[in-house]
């Protein structure tokens, strides 16, 4: 279990990365590498360079200047946990951050890494997409936005280019509507059989974000009368599922069912309630 | 002196483990960190099919590959692990014509590091010609859908047995009910993977070979006998082993492969298994299918049990334990458990397939015997409509019955089965709980509560450890009176230098601080079985007993010349002996010890010259059960299928406690493990052949946050062996995977939900409420 040979190659800019990804198009952007080393240990992953980035600062910020929420690419997933501004304004990431992993893992991983990976039962490429933020992605030309809803294509793929870099996403403030989170899996920390976040607009309508349960997130309209199953059943269908047996199915809506419960509580019982051996 | 020994100052004393330090600031030195310049490291090629005719090897560019220094084949190495007396097929070290299962070692790659290696071991080409897989039990049985093997059966363990008096009784009961056990393949996950390093010494010719090992004398023996080499040219040294289980008892294809290329080589040559490795090759366990039929009456009673046992032995006898024949052989003789249960019938088939040898785990035949046994109970209770505690007190073997001859002619010594049990309801208190549950069902939560009485056949004539039914000490009190003991054990966590040190500290006559215990190195201890079967307490304890009871005398009647009394009035005590009532009339052990070494005319007539000796102890009895109930109280979400563990309670008798805070950490252990059992761990084969849970992120174990706190009571029913000790090593991983899934199957009695299998999953779960 010992990686292929590759050259290391530290960067203190993104434009150096985008270059030395031109230069060597298998090359890998490595930040945390929770995701990238075991892959590379496995030789499932072997990049003829690996460019590590984490000595980029302009990459590691945290800013909220009343109406939008600015990471960085290399924001560590325990660093949002434990932002007190998030935690006041945002919330929905602190519960979703707190489900990531373990300590060693949030302390290491990032933002960037795990939008990159785009793994779909973890918790930020669905959270991206649920609060309809916009992805920040370095090429040669520049920085683009990228909506989320347009940056995952499906399993582990995203519309990166071989010689782009994701540098930070943008997150809107949600305005009135309530936001929901819940997730289970089948140890804590571990990714998630299934996740959901539900928003709901207060007048009888929202939206649902599952993750875990098909190849990408998707932010699906769903009617929110106080009997939902057809509503949440009509939503699942709107999706690539992983399986369509009837036991994940009910999981699925289960999970959206006590996001949309979450949502509904304030402070302390808002943390509270997912916290409950990561299985909630 | 009787007297004085009734009162031991160190057994039954919570001493914090010397081994703990190291360990905690991670200064101990296990396998991997043994490095001398110059030493080589191994990869193997492994082979990718379950079965497979090997059609060519192509090694020429490893071997021009730049840090190779050999690439070894069968025909370099051609050793078969092959026990020629118990079956008719081994394990060739090195794939030899054919691939039997995913993982079997097939190339391997020495070279400069282990990138270098693993690099080359690329560039091994392996033509394959691969053939249909064995990978299913029933049709493995019928030869289907070939043998594994060409010229020996499929079925290579077969037994039946039947008590007297069982054709009548079992039709007879008023009641029956059939069921099938399904346990799932697991295997140890030691911390420390396995691993091997062998350095030949130039200048004697002797090979040291250091193992991460269970049995020390044991590997040296095989190394000796399968390389043909005299085992005194072989040095075996055990470093820290970071858990054994069970799957370090045995001797690997890869152990041989390493001593090999040292020896051809002559140079330090290392390999460690990484942990898809370990998941791939470490003996694999519990891979077994009980189909079971009981006969009981109206109030409960058990008549009869008929079992149909069978165990997938994988491709070949793990050597030099199956632990297929293990887990049948013993599940079968220990299946009425701590019931009067007087008719079985038992039927063993262990066959082959073309999946990783089944070796030893923790508990081996007893946490699937205990599953089945406390899994038939509670069927019965369900089926008579009574509650699971009262049907165990019908059945429960009274304390006037010992000793007692089970239905399988296994002889149980005296313990405290009802007594454990009642104690057990006590603590989680169940004489509320079924209200409490009665009333958390009407909010829509599911909680139930899992009973698991057990019995635990400890301190074995023979087990995966060895087959022999002793252990050794050799003991000496040094010129300066502090005390030096050897073993054969081979600890692999259990904390055996703090222990051993209590019972030797209070036999001589010193301080637990004064004793220093070895183990692990075949040039300084005296020839042993090693460490398994829960025979280190029990077997190893009372040859330390054993040893420091001789090591005792010998001062006293030195101390007895010396200070002119009668060996009957001299004391020994806190590093002095003195004559009792006078305690001015003393000597320290130093002063004996400086006299027996080196005022050596001093020393009474006949007496020898020193303060050492070798002592052995094997039981009298060739195995003595310990016993203990658990209880768990579980709350199953029937929306996720997602199992929470509230409470958890387990009440002990191992007989006399050496230490109650290690015995506490064993306790812990095996729960913990019994967790993964019930819910989690599974090595899954898929249709195939191919094993799918080649890591730790497929291969789920459980985590800090999925074990509970416990609470642990000790009930003491003491053994007839030396200092009354029986062995609990097993015991808890015995007993919490019945009491784990029992609570599942109790939450969800109004799904009529009966658990059947290990592990049971969410998924599962899911699925029983659906239907």
């Amino acid at each position: 279990m010992k990686p292929a040979t590759f050259e290391y190659r530290k960067a203190t800019t993104v434009a150096d990365v985008v270059q030395w990804l031109k230069d060597a198009p298998d090359g890998k952007v490595i930040a945390g590498g929770q995701s990238l080393v075991p892959l590379m240990n496995f030789r499932l992953a072997r990049p003829s360079v690996l460019i590590d980035i984490n000595g980029i600062r302009a990459l590691h910020h945290v800013e909220y200047d009343g109406s939008t929420l600015d990471l960085g690419a290399l924001i560590h997933h325990q660093e949002i946990a434990d932002h007190p501004e998030i935690q006041k304004k945002f919330p929905v990431l602190t519960v979703a951050a707190r489900h990531i992993g373990h300590w060693a893992i949030r302390n290491r991983g990032t933002l960037g890494g795990s939008l990159a990976h785009a793994d779909p039962a973890s918790e930020w490429p669905a959270a991206m997409v649920a609060l309809q933020a916009e992805i920040d992605v370095q090429g040669s030309p520049g920085v683009h936005r990228v909506p989320a809803s347009e940056f995952f294509l499906g399993y582990y793929t995203t519309v990166l280019e071989p010689d782009e870099m994701i540098v930070g996403a943008r997150v809107p403030a949600t305005g009135a509507s309530r936001i929901g989170f819940a997730e289970v899996a089948r140890r804590t920390g571990d990714f998630a059989l299934a996740g959901a976040f539900v928003e709901d607009c207060l007048d009888g309508t929202g939206f649902v974000t599952w993750f875990g349960v098909s190849d990408k997130p998707q932010r699906i309209a769903v009617a929110l009368p106080p009997a939902r199953e057809t509503s949440w059943r009509e939503a699942l269908e709107q999706l690539t599922l992983n399986d369509v047996a009837e036991d994940k199915i009910a999981l699925a809506i289960e999970i959206a069912e006590r996001a949309l419960k979450h949502s509904a509580l304030v402070g302390a019982a808002y943390f509270g309630a997912h916290a409950i051996r990561g299985r909630d | 002196m009787t007297e004085q020994a009734m009162r031991p100052q160190f057994m039954g004393a919570r001493v914090k483990r010397v081994e703990d330090p190291r360990l905690l600031t991670g200064q101990a030195r296990f396998l991997d960190d043994i490095d001398v310049p110059g030493m080589l490291e191994v990869a193997f090629v492994r082979s990718p099919y379950p079965a497979a005719r090997i059609m060519g090897i192509d090694t020429k560019a490893a071997k021009a590959a730049p840090g190779v220094r050999a690439v070894i084949a069968f025909e370099d190495c051609p050793v078969v692990l092959w026990q020629k007396d118990a079956y008719e097929v081994g394990q060739p070290v090195l794939a030899h014509g054919e691939v039997r299962y995913v993982g079997e070692p097939v190339v391997a790659i020495v070279a400069e590091n282990r990138y270098v290696a693993e690099d080359a071991a690329e560039l091994v080409t392996v033509h394959y010609e691969p053939l249909e897989p064995v990978l299913d039990m029933y049709r493995s049985i019928a030869e289907n859908p070939r043998r594994v093997h060409e010229n020996a059966s499929n079925v290579f363990f077969y037994k039946k047995y039947t008590t007297k008096g069982f054709d009548e009784a079992f039709p007879a009961a008023a009641h029956h009910l059939q069921e099938t056990f399904r346990t799932t393949r697991q295997t140890a996950v030691t911390l420390e993977p396995r691993g091997t390093a062998a350095m030949p010494d130039p200048a004697s010719g002797r090979m040291t070979v250091y193992a991460s090992t269970q049995s020390p004398h044991r590997i040296r023996g095989d190394l000796a006998e399968l390389l043909g080499w005299p085992e005194n040219q072989i040095r075996v040294i055990v470093p820290e082993v970071g858990g054994g289980f069970g799957m370090k008892a045995n001797t690997y294809p890869e152990d041989v492969v390493v001593v090999w290329a040292a020896h051809q080589l002559r140079k330090p040559v290392k390999w460690v298994s990484d942990r898809t490795e370990s998941l791939l090759t470490d003996v694999h366990a519990r891979d077994d299918i009980h189909e079971v039929e009981v006969a009981f009456e109206d109030d409960g009673r058990i008549i009869a049990i008929k079992d149909h046992l069978m165990a997938d032995g994988g491709a070949y006898p793990a050597y030099p334990f199956s632990g297929a024949v293990g887990e049948t052989s013993l599940a079968s003789r220990v299946l009425p458990g701590p019931y009067q249960i007087p008719y079985i019938e038992t039927e063993i088939h262990c066959t082959y397939s073309n999946k990783t040898p089944l070796g030893a785990y923790r508990g081996v035949w007893g946490p699937i015997a205990s599953f089945v046994q406390e899994g038939i109970v509670d069927r019965v209770a369900r089926a008579v409509g009574r509650d699971p505690a009262e049907v165990r007190r019908i059945n429960m073997i009274r304390p006037d019955q010992f000793p007692f001859r089970n239905a399988a002619g296994m002889v149980y010594d005296p313990g405290s089965y009802g007594e454990s049990m009642e104690e057990a309801l006590g603590l989680i208190g169940y004489d509320t709980f079924r209200t409490r549950q009665t009333e958390l069902r009407k909010e829509g939560i599911y909680r139930g509560i899992g009973i698991s009485v057990f019995v635990e056949p400890t301190a074995m004539a023979s087990s995966e450890a060895g087959s022999v039914g002793y252990e050794s000490v050799f003991i000496r009190v040094e010129p300066t009176g502090k005390v030096t003991a050897a073993f054969g054990l081979g600890p692999t966590g259990q904390g055996h230098e703090t222990t051993m040190a209590q019972l030797i500290a209070d036999q001589v006559g010193v301080n637990v601080e004064d004793v220093v215990i070895l183990h692990g190195d075949t040039d300084s201890a005296p020839f042993g079985g090693g460490t398994g079967g829960s025979r280190s307490g029990p077997i190893g304890g009372g040859a330390a007993l054993v040893a420091g009871r001789e090591m005792r005398q010998r001062l006293v009647k030195l101390a007895a010349h010396l200070l002119e009394a009668a060996e009957e009035d001299i004391e020994l005590g806190n590093g002095q002996a003195w004559v009792a009532g006078v305690p001015d009339r003393a000597m320290t052990i130093q002063q004996l010890a400086e006299i027996a070494y080196t005022h050596v005319k001093r020393i009474p007539a006949g007496m020898p010259i020193g303060l050492e000796l070798v002592a052995r102890y094997q039981p009298e009895r060739s195995v003595s059960f310990s016993n203990g109930t658990h209880v768990a109280e579980v709350d199953v979400d029937i929306r996720t299928g997602m199992v929470q563990v509230l409470n958890y309670v387990v009440v002990n008798d191992c007989g006399r406690l050496i230490n109650p805070l290690i015995v506490e950490g064993q306790i812990y252990g095996g729960v913990a493990q019994g967790i993964g059992s019930a819910f989690l761990e599974s090595l899954r084969y898929d249709e195939d052949g191919q094993l799918t849970t080649t890591s730790l992120m497929d291969y789920l174990l459980p985590e800090a946050t999925d074990v509970p706190r416990m609470m642990t009571k000790h009930l003491v029913t003491p053994s007839a062996g030396e200092g009354g000790i029986k062995g609990m090593g097993e015991g808890s991983l015995i007993g919490a995977p019945a009491a784990l899934v029992n609570a599942v199957s109790d939450a969800l009695e109004p799904f009529g939900v009966m658990v059947n299998r290990l592990p049971v999953t969410a998924e599962d779960i899911r699925q029983w409420i659906l239907a």
